[in-house]
């Protein structure tokens, strides 16, 4: 039964236009952030190098496609999410607008198998996002700009060689996943809170806002500091220093996805409770 | 009269015996300038407290009258000077030498020479250089040049005999890298009190050479 309703979900998302706009939306920002990263990377190289020129020669181009890959990196956290959420909320606000929730209600389907596959076809949903945004931006700025050693200023000047540069910024999209997932899942059960779209929309763009404000504050407390959410979306940057924190990406992740589950199942538990009516 | 007397003489002296090129570091000269050519294989790590790069090869080609040209596939951060294993770059214009007696350097007794450029042209205004009279090699190298701060070579040798080291460390001054707070990444510190510090900082690179093959 339950195969049935994602099934139907599945189909729902695939046949509304508003999905194909928001992939190009997703597509048309990351062309956008490719063609600033260039000319951006230009910049930061001369920056970051400007104090070794005087004692160093350099021999080959940093400017190559996996600084591009790493700067488009750090500029779609704010981007996507934003997308996403607009994207996923709407799957469930639009079936409040349209009141083809009812309709779906009165089958005999159960309130908990119809937001629980909302769920999950938002997480399906958003994988495939950031998958196809991954194999595109590995895949044009290798082809646009080619390969080369990447350089990073975290806690010094990093450089690492075209193929470690290749799995570490492959890491940080898959850490990132579930940084977009949360944003998704959490977008979903403000559609559940405030079921009407443009309420969603505002709600869900103030939290990114203040997600990414607040990754930036120092809490006077240190549970705090290691463990709200906020602190634990940008996770992905670990991969870029030197030395790797697995232990602390891994305890990072965990809680992340505690957050996910928790923010999921308040959804459902809303959800069960409320009325349909919008 | 006395003292005006005493201060000719004592230019006078010095003067005549700084002219002279050192008989030692002529046969050095000599052996450098017999080499038509060479080629090895470079290992490159950088030693710079505020940088981390991986083991770097490339390879170094020379040629006389056209220098050294290291290429490698990967990207290569090189000294501008202190790379220089036929001592061009020294003996390139003319100078005097001044010796300074002999010093026990890295398990070597060596004699150290100055060596200070009488053109304007040459790019460095001393260099110190340390010589192993037995095997006439150079051992160390220290150069103050005119625009790129002061830097010292240590030299060593596979065998007895060769005249190119097959291991360069070179010591200079790098001056810290400045990041608008923009750029700095997550947790990246601001030590404050380092920043107000003077930038400057000791760097070192040792540059292994492997496979060289000379054409006298």
């Amino acid at each position: 039964m339950m195969k049935g309703v994602i099934r139907v979900e599945l189909f729902k998302i695939l046949r509304q236009s508003k999905t194909l706009y928001a992939l190009v939306a997703i597509f048309i920002i990351e062309g956008f952030v490719l063609v600033s990263a260039y000319y951006q990377g230009t910049e930061i190289i001369d920056l970051l190098l400007a104090n070794l020129k005087d004692t160093f020669e350099f021999k080959g181009d940093l400017l190559n496609g996996n600084l591009i890959i790493y700067m488009i990196l750090n500029s779609l956290w704010f981007h996507i999410p934003l997308i996403l959420m607009i994207i996923v909320s709407g799957f469930l606000t639009s079936e409040y607008k349209d009141r083809t929730i009812e309709a779906v209600l009165l089958q005999p389907v159960s309130k908990t198998k119809f937001i629980g596959s909302k769920y999950l076809v938002s997480s399906l949903f958003t994988l495939l996002v950031v998958f196809l945004l991954a194999i595109s931006t590995f895949g044009i700025s290798y082809l646009v700009f080619g390969k080369g050693d990447l350089v990073v200023y975290l806690n010094g000047l990093n450089f690492y060689p075209t193929e470690e540069a290749f799995w570490r910024l492959a890491s940080a999209f898959a850490v990132g996943t579930l940084s977009m997932l949360f944003f998704s899942l959490v977008s979903l059960t403000f559609a559940v809170l405030f079921k009407d779209a443009t309420k969603t929309w505002i709600v869900s763009a103030i939290f990114l806002v203040c997600t990414n404000l607040l990754l930036k504050i120092d809490f006077d407390n240190s549970i705090l500091n290691r463990f709200f959410y906020s602190k634990l979306i940008d996770s992905w940057q670990y991969y870029f220093y030197y030395e790797i924190p697995y232990e602390k990406i891994y305890i990072n992740m965990s809680v992340l996805f505690l957050y996910c589950v928790f923010v999921s199942i308040a959804g459902i538990i809303v959800f069960k409770k409320r009325d349909l009516l919008p | 009269m006395k003292y005006s007397f005493l201060i000719i003489s004592w230019f006078t002296f010095f003067n005549s015996y700084g002219q002279q090129i050192d008989q030692d570091l002529a046969n050095v000269r000599g052996r450098l300038d017999s080499i038509e050519s060479f080629t090895a294989d470079i290992v490159m790590d950088v030693d710079i407290s505020f940088i981390n790069m991986p083991t770097k090869h490339g390879k170094v080609s020379y040629q006389r009258g056209k220098g050294s040209k290291i290429s490698s596939k990967d990207f290569i951060m090189l000294p501008k000077r202190g790379l220089d294993l036929t001592m061009e770059d020294i003996f390139k214009y003319p100078f005097i030498t001044v010796q300074r007696g002999l010093e026990n350097t890295e398990g070597v007794l060596c004699k150290v020479l100055n060596i200070i450029p009488t053109s304007e042209k040459a790019d460095f205004s001393i260099a110190t250089i340390h010589l192993d009279q037995n095997t006439s090699r150079i051992i160390k190298l220290q150069v103050s040049t005119k625009k790129e701060g002061v830097y010292t070579s240590l030299l060593s040798y596979s065998n007895a005999k060769t005249i190119l080291p097959s291991l360069i460390e070179v010591l200079f001054e790098v001056s810290n890298i400045k990041i608008p707070l923009q750029f700095l990444g997550k947790e990246t510190e601001v030590d404050k009190e380092a920043m107000k510090e003077d930038g400057a900082k000791t760097g070192r690179i040792l540059l292994r050479l492997e496979q060289m093959v000379i054409v006298p």
